[in-house]
């Protein structure tokens, strides 16, 4: 038989009381597997996170818009690699320069042009942006839901009784991509120093010759190029449709919240903790509120430690790798 | 002249804080601007450096006219700003400070020009190599304003606009930082010089100007600023 492993049945489902007292291992190993496709999740939810925080930190905008990078991902890459056929070597970096466009021109159309912006006007124009892409997504692609072939096949590997899609081992592998380049990019190159700069200090960066706009249109450029990477690579897992993007901003969100907004380890940290609460809470609660608890813990946060699980005030100023 | 300001008017919405302003500075010159709080000087800085748009009049770098162009582009034509209140990039290292303020030049061919300037900037301010790896927000006050002014240099400028570096200052620090001021001028650097430490911007200023509610009401050499009554006993403490 072959395993449609589905997100939304992944390992999650209402749990037979009979087998759980009659075999430990079975319990443990379907714990294993919560913990295992809840890390897969969160780190797509990490990635998310981790493109709030990019623009964020140069902007001080929560870009609205972010999980449409995600759902744009996914169904761009199921055209070119699906619908045209292009190979997945053509076809990923093809869907990820697309969907960066689509970065670069919500920078230039819907951002730059408000003269004498509010970080609130900002956002809500993200918030229109999003809108508007769900809604084009929608005329082109339907409201179906899309797949995509896996990278590796679907093969289950078992693990400790458990199972691991070999999707799931890529999830991880970009999740740790991302982090490696983002690091170098911060770090080591003086563009990632710039955008740094302008992070900390926009009038100093520009009087010490720092272009903010560009690198406000970097910072899109970026956030854009993760999300639709998330979606490119969770799509063969969770299957994509066009109004995917407004929940994955919210879990994003959550995630960049619970980890202190504009701390990237803090966003791995708090996607990976909001994936493994969805699906341990899912599994051993109740499935039907999957959604709730991301909404539930982001409630909760921002009443009670705004600044994050992991962060005091001062530790979420800091912005940098 | 490297920097003539003809008539030069600055607004926030509809307050006036610079009202028809008239500067000048000669290359190889340190030019002091004086002034109570409020006065306008600060506008007066951000004006050249494109941080703040003005209303009418004129800024003429030589014969480029810089009204308008963006804070990057000015900066590219050698004229480089010391903010008021240091504005160190708190969060990334001296050293990172001190490469960016090298951003415009920053090409693999240019690598070792930015080693040999490093190195001139520690010798300048021995304390930032000692300091090279820290975050730059836990400097001292001092050791910042010494790192500003160190990533201002980084860029080359013509023009060096500083925006009180005296501030918060212990004596002992101000009268360093004023030799640095000193050596630099004589090693070419021309600078405008913005402080309410009056005496000691007279003392090492070539001209100076008096700025008061955004207009010019004195200006001379500024040795003859420094005997003036009335700079005396508004600025000098009697
Ligand atoms: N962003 C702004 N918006 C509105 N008014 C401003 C702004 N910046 C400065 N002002 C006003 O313009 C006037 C001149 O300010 P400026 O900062 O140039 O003074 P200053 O001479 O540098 O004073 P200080 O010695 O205290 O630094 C002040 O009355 C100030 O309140
Ligand atoms: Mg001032």
């Amino acid at each position: 038989m072959r395993f449609r492993w589905s997100w939304l049945q992944t390992g999650i489902g209402p749990w037979p009381i009979e087998n759980a007292l009659m075999e430990t291992t079975t319990f443990t190993s379907q714990l294993l597997q919560y913990l295992i496709t809840g890390l897969t999740i969160g780190s797509i939810y990490s990635m998310v996170a981790i493109g709030f925080n990019i623009i964020y930190n140069v902007t001080e905008i929560i870009n609205f818009a972010q999980g449409e990078f995600v759902m744009l991902g996914g169904l761009v890459m199921v055209t070119l690699h699906t619908v045209a056929g292009l190979n997945l070597l053509i076809a990923f970096p093809l869907a990820v320069g697309l969907v960066t466009l689509i970065g670069v021109l919500l920078d230039r159309l819907a951002i730059r042009p408000i003269r004498n912006p509010s970080v609130l006007t900002l956002i809500i124009a993200t918030i229109a942006a999003s809108i508007l892409i769900k809604g084009a997504a929608m005329l082109i692609w339907g409201k179906n839901p899309h797949d995509l072939p896996a990278f590796s096949g679907r093969d289950p590997i078992s693990f400790f009784g458990a199972v691991i899609q070999p999707q799931y081992l890529w999830v991880f592998g970009f999740l740790v991509l991302i982090v490696v380049i983002l690091t170098l990019f911060f770090d080591k190159t003086i563009a990632g120093k710039a955008m740094s700069a302008c992070a900390d200090n926009p009038h100093a960066a520009s009087l010490v010759g720092i272009n903010v706009n560009r690198m406000i249109l970097l910072s899109f450029i970026l956030s854009a190029a993760i999300g639709a990477t998330a979606g490119i690579i969770i799509t063969p897992i969770s299957l994509m449709e066009f109004d995917r993007g407004a929940m994955l901003a919210v879990k994003g969100f959550a995630a960049a919240i619970l980890g202190g907004l504009g701390s990237f380890p803090g966003a791995v940290a708090g996607g990976l903790i909001l994936g493994l609460i969805e699906s341990l809470g899912a599994g051993l609660i109740s499935s039907g509120y999957k959604d709730a608890f991301a909404l539930l813990i982001l409630l909760a946060l921002l009443f009670f430690r705004p600044s994050g699980l992991l962060g005091n005030a001062q530790v979420s100023r800091i912005k940098r790798f | 002249m490297l920097l003539e300001i003809n008539g030069l008017s600055t607004y926030y919405d509809n307050i006036a804080a610079l009202k028809a302003v008239d500067i000048r500075v000669a290359k190889g010159q340190i030019v002091a601007i004086i002034g109570a709080n409020g006065a306008g000087k600060s506008t007066l800085l951000k004006t050249i450096s494109g941080l703040v748009r003005p209303r009418a009049g004129t800024i003429r770098l030589r014969d480029i006219d810089l009204c308008g162009l963006a804070p990057e582009r000015i900066v590219a034509h050698g004229v480089t700003q010391v903010p008021e209140g240091r504005q160190i990039f708190a969060h990334l290292s001296v050293l990172d400070n001190l490469h960016l303020g090298a951003y415009l030049y920053h090409k693999r061919r240019h690598r070792s020009e930015i080693k040999t300037k490093i190195q001139t900037l520690y010798r300048m301010f021995p304390i930032l190599q000692r300091r090279a790896q820290q975050i730059a927000g836990t400097l001292s006050g001092g050791e910042q304003q010494m790192l500003a002014i160190a990533r201002a240099l980084m860029g080359r400028p013509e023009l060096l606009l500083l925006d009180e570096p005296s501030m918060g200052l212990a004596p002992l620090i101000v009268r360093d930082i004023f030799s640095v001021l000193r050596r630099l001028n004589a090693d070419g650097t021309t600078i405008l010089l913005v402080e309410q430490n009056a005496r000691a911007a007279l003392t090492i200023a070539d001209y100076a100007y008096v700025l008061e509610t955004g207009s010019v009401t004195l200006e001379g050499p500024a040795g003859e600023l420094l005997d003036n009554p009335r700079v005396k006993a508004s600025y000098l403490g009697g």
